[in-house]
């Protein structure tokens, strides 16, 4: 890691191969943060999360931080993004939103003016930071000792009553998230075993299990319900959130696999 | 001071009492005392020293309220205000009185009581302050038991009159604070004895002075500002168009005369024309308008928009003498309105109309009643020999000696006003009194006056005449405080 | 790669524990409370939870009281204990305190104002049943407390950065609580997810602003950007830009427009209760912050942002005088009123000057117990539905329940800043401050704001004392001890600095002096 921050911080200026990967990767990073909100569909918005918080990470690398670099990419991109689609994909994912206006022209309104207040700011702030070098990175970097060392040292001295007090945050956010989606289920409400069983052997309900989509069915894919032992489909053996695969006309010609 | 502590008094334990009847003998009880008070007010006064400062009170109560904010509760009277105080705690007086005898609809007569004496205590508090930011609280202490007296016990246009009046009201107010903190910061006091008579920047005088004096106009009212009046007037229950008429618009003229005069003397001898000119306006608007009204108490009301051009005449001259006529005029003003709406307020209540057109011939039937009415009428134009007549005269008299073609012309349009005033309440009498009797009339609900009515009428009858034949009442005590306020104005 | 050097060169700064003990209280208290939660039994957790809560707060209190007079930078130049700060601590200690009260109320509607489940979908069977009966999530107190220790922070705060931590912490609990209202779940969802998407976005462009901040001034510390303003080599442009954004994040906090669309469908959404402790602690806070960014921090620029928050003054004083006469619901009424109250709130804070501060201070203090007693009569006009907020449902009220009646008018005259009411003195005060600094502009479009936004108090008061009690007026219900107890301290409050404000202001005076 020593290796990237002499690499990153060798000099004030931005030139070379930072200023290069920097106009490679700002465009992918901008682009993808619309492209997050204006995705339609929760998972591509949150792959495209994924690869804007890939370029903030080799940004953070690129300049001088190389421990914020990592920890955006293990955790932020690996761990929460990754956990996040798991979730999307298990509880399913729902494309409709409806995109009402309520306001007549709200929207091309608040384009417009959002364009000219970033066109605002961004003016201003070129101006402020043409010709501005960036200085102490690799002071930061090396008084005390790395790195690693110099945020903890920020954390442990100048900020450790903020950071104690992110943990109040951190407990609101857990019972925020425990109050928001856990419902307990009333004592008359729970279900024992033996009703269980009850209601699964009960007239009108097939007490096996469930038949795993494409078994014996005209391709392999899980979008294909299964066929079951009397030809006809069986739309139990597939998830009620995946959209039913058209079969071609290939797919859906006999095998000779089927009795006669 | 006990005079204010007494009618608060009297207010909450009028509202608390449970029962009606004790409730308004509580606050009917509360109003006297606080009457009886006033009296002996000029008793130690002192001898004024030329030297002194311009505002010296007879008696003062001075103790720091909120001394962060400079508020003091700087009370004292002087003789400018002694004579409206009395005015005010006698009228209050009377209308206890007179709910005593008889609740406006919906009843609930000790609530009537109990704001009646709320508004007593904020008019006193108007008088009495010598502290700007006091003054103004006591100024809005008024609005709002008014505006409930009107909307709890009016007539049927009730909601739209308490509308108008608490708008005109809360916007003159809003005027009145901004150039109160005007005046509050350009000097850094806010003490009237101290204000009176030190002289601000004049661009800070122009700015109070207009503020205040559109602020005090509307209370006053003055002409064009007056529209909300006739409406609060005609829509008020009877006590509250006596309270309203008789003390509530002084303020507009106290103020004016205490406040913008006193604080901002180089502005009001500037704008004194333009107000002169508004005076007179008011006066013959308030004339040509009253000849055309059809209903007893709007005519009444409008002719009150004349009466206070006069008082506001007088004043405009910035002379002692108009200051006089605005003294007089005001407390003379004070109680022949008062009568005349009890009159008025009498006269509806028994003919259930006050249509001009659906009276008349009251003579025959109401004989005491249609006496009363001509006597107020007749004090109100303006006879010699009454209290109307000193107010109104001292004004043009005032206007004439101010002198310059412009005053001159103001004076006798102001005269012209004056018989203005005589035709519309001739009218007023020919139409209600004589003719023949019509039908309302006929049906009158007891014709004789009852006693509470003759108790609550004749206080007022008799300080007419005495007024009429002794202006010294009001001028003795009240002229070494008008020498002193000329003083400043200085001219 | 952790070197022996690194080792001995971390000291842990010196940290003044009694200075900090208000915030490190709440915070405990709140972790606690979390506890609770787990280990009592369901049964236990509403006495438990709310002793706790008010035996916290009363806790930080003391530590409060005890701490006054300090004036000191503490824990490295984070948190600041000075006169402002602790002021604003006592009254968000006072207020929340007071609110705390209306929250618990649980006789008014079984179970209280909050939903027991929130995570139930909205007007399903299972909803509409935890409605009528079910006692209301317990875990509301543990958020109060960590949020009531954000704001104490957030008022103290002697950095950008801590101040946005605080900013953080003391925001997501009232989220979370805005969601958890027992009726209209699908407003108080809505409600709460407004708020957390404008607050996201607010509190991105404070973080902006800080980045920028801290590249024209090279610190976050608000000495240090004090000095930095003077000297410093960079481009002006660089704080301007930056400032802008750490008064936006600000503002949207306060409420004063443009950033105060969220107000009225936030107010209307939540639980009242949970609107009144907004209303009155959050507008105590977010001004608390902006005091010190504006007089520590960026002190020496006020020429240059004072014309630019003069504006917003006035707009917000417009805006809420203006859109209040329009209002139908008593909630969204009120929310319109607390704009313009900031606004107002905003005239003394632009007094840049001591007497700006304490009449800021003073106005914040008397303004959050009227708003607290005026959101608790809100609660006990309801019929079988609960609350009855539309302002036609209140029509006759002051025949039905002449006592409640009386009350709200008292305190909506204190709003329109009627005299011997705090409304008028708190009111005078900073119109007196604006007119010493020379803004004698900001007092004019005041005044006449407060003459227009007086219109729709007093339709309220005709509406409640002159028209008739229909089949629709609700009836009062009579409040529990809590909701009496909290409603009775706010008109009394309101009653008392109208008519003998001088203690509460030698103590704004005294406080009015922030340590840099």
């Amino acid at each position: 890691m020593n290796g990237l921050v002499t690499l990153a911080a060798a000099a004030g200026e931005v030139k070379g191969g930072e200023a290069a990967t920097f106009y490679l990767l700002a465009p992918i990073a901008v682009i993808c943060a619309i492209g997050m909100v204006w995705a339609r569909n929760a998972v591509h918005s949150a792959l495209f999360l994924v690869v804007t918080m890939l370029c903030l990470g080799v940004f953070y690398v690129l300049q001088a931080g190389p421990f914020i670099g990592m920890v955006q990419i293990i955790v932020y991109t690996g761990a929460i993004m990754m956990l996040f689609l798991f979730v999307l994909m298990l509880v399913g994912r729902d494309a409709s939103d409806s995109l009402i206006e309520t306001l007549r022209g709200q929207r091309m309104t608040a384009v417009l003016l959002g364009l000219g207040f970033a066109g605002l700011v961004a003016t201003g702030l070129y101006r402020a930071l043409g010709n501005l070098d960036s200085v102490g990175l690799t002071q930061a970097n090396s008084v005390h000792g790395g790195n690693v060392p110099g945020i903890a040292a920020l954390l442990f001295t100048k900020y450790v009553f903020a950071f104690e007090v992110t943990s109040a945050l951190l407990i609101t956010a857990a019972v925020g998230a425990m109050i928001l989606a856990h419902i307990e289920k009333r004592p008359d409400q729970k279900i024992a075993q033996p009703e269980r069983m009850r209601a699964r052997f009960a007239p009108d309900n097939y007490p096996g299990p469930k038949p795993g989509p494409g078994v014996f069915a005209n391709s392999t894919s899980v979008a294909t319900p299964a066929v079951l032992p009397d030809g006809t489909q069986s739309e139990r053996s597939m998830s009620k959130i995946l959209p039913q695969r058209e079969l071609t006309a290939a797919e859906a010609a006999p095998k000779g696999t089927e009795h006669q | 001071m006990v005079l204010l502590v007494v009618p608060a008094v009297g207010a909450v334990t009028a509202a608390l009492v449970r029962h009606d009847l004790a409730g308004r003998i509580a606050g009917t009880v509360a109003a006297a005392v606080a009457f009886l008070a006033t009296l002996p007010l000029p008793i130690g006064r002192g001898t004024r020293v030329d030297t002194g400062p311009a505002l010296v009170p007879w008696h003062q109560v001075d103790v720091a309220w909120v001394p962060s904010l400079d508020l003091r509760f700087h009370l004292g009277v002087d003789g400018i205000s002694y004579p409206l105080v009395v005015l005010t705690a006698l009228l209050t007086l009377l209308c206890c009185g007179y709910t005593l005898w008889r609740v406006p609809d919906p009843g609930r007569g000790r609530l009537l009581v109990a704001l009646l004496l709320i508004i007593e205590v904020g008019i006193l508090g108007v008088f009495l302050a010598l502290d700007l930011i006091l003054f103004f609280v006591f100024f809005e202490l008024v609005l709002l038991p008014m505006y409930a007296v009107i909307a709890g016990w009016g007539g049927p246009g009730r909601r739209r009159a308490a509308r108008m009046f608490v708008l005109y009201t809360l916007l003159g107010s809003v005027l009145l604070l901004v150039g109160l903190v005007t005046v509050v910061g350009a000097a850094g006091t806010a003490d009237l004895v101290q204000l009176t008579g030190t002289r601000l920047g004049t661009g800070t005088q122009y700015a109070a002075f207009v503020l205040l004096a559109i602020g005090f106009a509307v209370k006053s009212p003055l002409w064009p500002l007056h529209t909300w009046l006739p409406d609060a007037h005609t829509e008020a229950p009877t006590v509250g168009s006596v309270i309203l008429a008789g003390v509530l618009l002084k303020m507009g003229t106290y103020g004016l005369l205490r406040v913008a005069v006193g604080v901002a003397p180089d502005a009001a001898q500037g704008a004194a024309p333009v107000l002169g000119g508004f005076a007179a306006a008011a006066i013959i608007v308030g004339g040509l308008v009253c000849l055309a009204q059809n209903e007893v108490k709007r005519l009444i009301a409008y002719s009150s928009v004349g009466h206070m051009g006069f008082v506001l005449l007088g004043i405009a001259t910035l002379q002692p003498v108009g200051f006089q006529a605005a003294l007089v005029g005001n407390v003379a003003h004070g109680l022949i309105t008062g009568l005349l709406f009890f009159l008025a307020g009498a006269v509806k209540d028994r003919a259930h109309t006050g249509e001009l057109a659906k009276l008349g011939g009251l003579r025959e039937t109401a004989p005491g009643l249609s006496g009363l009415l001509g006597f107020a009428a007749v004090a109100s134009l303006g006879l010699p020999g009454l209290a109307g007549f000193w107010g109104e005269a001292f004004a043009i008299v005032a206007a004439l000696r101010t002198g310059g073609a412009y005053w001159n012309v103001l004076g006798v349009v102001a005269a012209f006003g004056a018989a203005l005033a005589a035709a519309y309440l001739l009218r007023l009498l020919r139409r209600t009194t004589h003719g023949p009797a019509s039908p309302a009339v006929l049906a009158l609900d007891g014709p004789r006056l009852s006693a509470a009515e003759l108790v609550a009428w004749a206080p007022l009858v008799l300080l007419i005449v005495a007024l009429g034949l002794l202006p010294a009442l009001v001028l003795g005590p009240g002229a070494a405080a008008v020498d002193a306020l000329h003083g400043v104005v200085g001219r | 790669m952790t070197t022996d050097i690194a080792a001995e060169t971390l000291k842990l700064p010196s940290l003044d524990y009694a200075a900090l003990a208000p915030m490190l209280i709440l915070f405990g208290v709140g972790c606690v409370g979390v506890l609770v939660e787990a280990i009592a039994p369901k049964k236990a957790r509403f006495p438990v939870q709310l002793v706790l809560a008010v035996l916290g707060i009363a806790a930080s209190l003391t530590a409060i009281v005890l701490a006054a007079g300090t004036e000191k930078v503490t824990a490295a130049g984070a948190v600041a204990v000075d006169g402002p700060g602790l002021f604003l601590q006592g009254s968000i200690a006072v207020l929340g305190l007071v609110a705390l009260l209306l929250i618990s109320e649980r006789s008014l509607e079984r179970g209280g104002a909050f939903v027991a489940q929130a995570a139930v979908t909205a007007n399903s069977e299972a909803d509409r049943d935890q409605a009528t009966r079910g006692s209301g999530a317990t875990e509301v107190y543990p958020l109060i407390i960590f949020s009531l220790g954000g704001m104490m922070l957030f008022a103290a705060a002697n950095d950008l950065l801590t101040m946005f931590v605080a900013l953080e912490v003391f925001s997501l609990p009232l989220y979370l609580l805005c969601a958890m209202a027992r009726r209209r779940r699908l407003l108080s969802q809505e409600a709460a997810l407004k708020y957390f998407l404008l607050g996201a976005f607010a509190s991105a462009f404070f973080l902006f602003g800080i980045a920028l901040v801290y590249g024209y001034a090279g610190r976050v510390d608000f000495a240090g950007i004090h000095a930095a303003v003077l000297d410093s080599p960079n481009d002006i442009a660089l704080l301007y830009i930056g400032l802008a954004m750490v008064a936006i994040g600000l503002l949207f906090k306060a409420a004063l427009a443009p950033f105060h669309v969220w107000t009225p469908d936030v107010y209307q959404g939540a639980p009242t209760p949970v609107t009144a402790l907004m209303a009155a602690c959050t507008k105590v806070a977010a001004f608390g912050g902006l005091l010190r960014v504006l007089y520590v921090a960026f002190e020496r620029s006020q020429w240059d942002y004072r014309p630019v928050l003069g504006a917003i003054a006035v707009l917000t004083m417009l805006v809420g005088a203006v859109l209040a006469v329009t209002q139908t619901d008593i909630k969204r009424l009120l929310a319109y009123s607390s704009i313009a109250n900031a606004g107002y709130v905003l005239v003394g804070v632009l007094a840049i000057s001591k007497a700006g501060l304490a009449s800021s201070l003073f106005y914040l203090v008397a303004y959050g117990f009227s708003v607290l007693a005026a959101f608790g009569i809100v609660t006990l006009v309801r019929d079988a539905d609960g609350e009855a907020t539309h302002l036609s449902r209140w029509a006759g009220l002051g025949r039905r329940s002449p006592l409640y009646a009386t009350l709200f008018t008292f305190l909506l005259l204190a709003f329109a800043g009627i005299p011997l009411t705090s409304g008028f003195t708190a009111k005078f005060g900073v119109f007196a401050a604006a007119i010493e600094a020379d803004q004698t502009w900001l007092v004019i479009a005041g005044v006449i704001t407060s003459a227009i936004i007086a219109f729709p108090y007093l339709r309220v008061v005709v509406m409640m004392w002159l028209s008739e009690p229909g089949e629709s007026t609700p009836a009062v219900s009579l409040p529990g001890a809590l909701t009496a107890a909290a409603v009775t301290i706010g008109a009394a409050a309101t009653l008392l600095l109208g008519i003998v404000p001088q203690p509460l202001l030698d103590m704004t005076e005294n406080a009015a002096h922030f340590v840099r």
